[in-house]
């Protein structure tokens, strides 16, 4: 149970992240890699702050505009300097590696001694629950856990409301259709370098609030903790699909936090049936890999459509 | 009004691939006037309708529009002035985005976009009754992805975007050349009607003839990035589409006229 609740928090927080890639490679059609370090980035900020004592929720709101500030430059890079859009990316990633050096100190920080959101919610579950344990259907379940798995529901449903609602006002509406269509919305009076410099913060800085609970989560933040991280939100972006469609922006979005969570299950159950955890990574890649390949090779045998135009 | 002076845009200057798409182009356009843009393929059309919306800035010379000199200004900043329909009906929309919210971002042309809804009900109302008088049903569609309507549906929305809030110019490049006949005619007769009733300062790009005698006020005519012709008044009003031809055949004859006279010079000099 106790493994159950695990991974659903995980997926919950890393559903932000999800949501991030999102914004980056469906509406702006860019995969973005500044993902792995941005995480990474919302991670050190996040968690040099606590030891220095700072309030976790400054501290977390800290490393979510940092990776804003990362996925901006990246922006730059790109509208500005006209350099692709992946280098782009791979340029902030392999730079961010040295900052989150340089923010942590070291390649670690531990947070055991910390005050952080995590810690808030278990006082919050236990003076709740009056004990430290309650029972959930029968099972006994520990009510610091319980309390950070509905924080984490609830704070992740109101992220992904606050998304939804971001993208149907004229600004949100002025992004998806930059992505869509930049000589039209152009035409139309948009900025179009500065939209794709916002949707890349606003992207970036889902991705580092993401980071920031992780590591209040798990107790530490770590330097190579960003690694692959942009293919598990691709992951989770494109099972979220599977789940719900993408005919409309809320579905996708609800799905997305579902191919997150559910991703981090399946995740769970194969390290317990004993899945070498060092195959994850490669097991990630190949499953997109597979998402990828798969539509356009099913497409092949079936009769082609003659052309709607 | 529109007043281009000494316009001059060289493609890939210096280059093997150097053309000279404008060269010194002086156009002066009264307000409400509607002009159609005639002219042989890579004359220089689209390129005179690109400079003017500031798609790229140009080498020489000086862009104003409705009292302001534009010349410097980027291509969104000129989207305030400026309404435009292209000739790909892809272009103009954005296909994954609702018919509602693709007219929402053009009610905003020129505006500052903030954290107001797109969908703002005091324009549901008069879109709905807009869309309507265009008697496609698409009034009950509003909600359906623009992507998937057919061409001619697209280019006529585009139209009523464009044109959404009163543009100071309206810039059309062969809009309907790739539509069908009828959805061309029926695109073709919005367009008067809409340029008709708000009076609209119009640079219209086509091959065809019939579109070119039947509708606007003057006709210029561009040969080599320069307007060879300036059909204005009565001339315009009397002008049938076998004297446009006649027009095209004199600068095909002038074309061959230069083409032997350039061989004629390598073989004495070179
Ligand atoms: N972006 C560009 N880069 C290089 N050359 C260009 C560019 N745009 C136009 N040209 C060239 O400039 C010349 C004029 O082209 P333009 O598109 O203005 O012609 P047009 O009169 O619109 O012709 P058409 O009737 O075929 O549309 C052509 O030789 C074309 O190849
Ligand atoms: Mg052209």
């Amino acid at each position: 149970m106790t493994l159950l609740i695990g991974a659903l928090i995980i997926g919950l927080i890393l559903s932000l992240l999800a949501l991030g890639v999102l914004v980056s490679f469906r509406i702006f059609s860019m995969p973005d890699i500044t993902t792995d370090g941005s995480i990474t980035l919302g991670a050190s900020i996040a968690a040099i702050l606590l030891v220095k004592g700072v309030n976790p929720v400054l501290a977390t709101a800290a490393g979510a505009l940092g990776g804003a500030a990362a996925g901006a430059v990246t922006g730059i890079l790109h509208t500005k300097f006209k350099i692709n859009s992946l280098l782009s990316g791979i340029l902030v990633m392999t730079a961010l590696y040295s900052v989150n050096l340089h923010v942590m100190g070291r390649s670690n920080v531990p947070l055991m001694q910390a005050t952080t959101v995590a810690s808030y919610g278990e006082h919050l579950g236990e003076w709740l629950a009056g004990g430290k344990t309650i029972h959930i259907l029968g099972w006994p379940v520990s009510s610091a856990d319980a309390a950070v798995l509905f924080l984490a529901l609830l704070f992740t449903t109101a992220a992904g409301a606050a998304m939804f609602a971001f993208f149907r006002t004229q600004l949100g509406t002025a992004m998806r259709a930059t992505g869509d269509n930049p000589q039209m919305i152009r035409a139309l009076g948009a900025n179009v370098e500065l939209n794709i410099i916002l949707g890349l913060a606003l992207s970036n800085g889902f991705v580092a609030l993401a980071g920031a609970l992780l590591a209040q989560y798990q107790g530490f933040a770590d330097a190579q903790m960003g690694i692959g991280m942009v293919v598990w939100g691709l992951a989770s972006v494109i099972i979220g699909e599977a789940l719900t469609g993408t005919r409309s922006l809320g579905l996708t979005i609800v799905g997305t936090i579902m191919g997150s969570v559910l991703f981090r299950l399946l995740v769970a159950i194969a390290l317990r049936w004993g899945l070498n955890p060092n195959d994850l990574k490669l097991i990630t890649a190949l499953f997109v890999f597979a998402a990828l390949v798969l539509p356009g090779f099913l497409d092949r045998f079936k009769p082609r459509p003659t052309s709607a135009t | 009004m529109l007043a281009l002076s000494g316009i001059r845009k060289t493609f890939n200057p210096g280059t093997v691939n150097e053309v000279r798409a404008l060269q010194g182009v002086d156009l002066t356009i009264e307000p409400g006037s509607f002009v159609i843009v005639l002219g042989m393929n890579g004359s220089g059309k689209s390129t005179l309708l690109n400079a003017v919306a500031g798609s790229f800035y140009v080498d020489e010379g000086t862009i104003r529009l409705a009292n302001h000199d534009v010349t410097k200004w980027p291509e969104h900043k000129r989207a305030k002035l400026i309404g435009r329909v292209f000739q790909n009906p892809f272009s103009g929309t954005a296909p994954t985005m609702s018919i509602a919210e693709n007219f929402a971002l053009a009610s905003r042309r020129g505006h500052a976009r903030g954290l107001g809804w797109a969908l703002s009900p005091h324009l549901m109302k008069p879109l709905r009754e807009r869309i309507a008088t265009l008697k496609m049903g698409l009034e009950g569609r509003l909600d359906n992805a623009i992507g998937s309507l057919s061409g001619g549906q697209r280019q006529a929305l585009t139209l009523l975007m464009a044109t959404w809030l009163k543009p100071e110019l309206l810039l059309l490049d062969e809009h309907t050349a790739a539509l069908d006949p009828k959805s061309a005619d029926q695109v073709i007769q919005l367009s008067d009607e809409v340029i008709q009733r708000d009076n609209l300062t119009t640079l219209m790009v086509t091959h065809s003839m019939q579109q070119a005698v039947s509708l606007g006020d003057r006709i210029i005519m561009m040969h080599r990035g320069r307007v060879l012709h300036d059909i204005r008044g009565a001339e315009k009003k009397r002008l049938r589409p076998e004297d446009l031809l006649d027009r095209f055949d004199e600068v095909r004859r002038r074309e061959l006229l230069d083409e032997s006279a350039a061989a004629m010079l390598n073989e004495l000099y070179i």
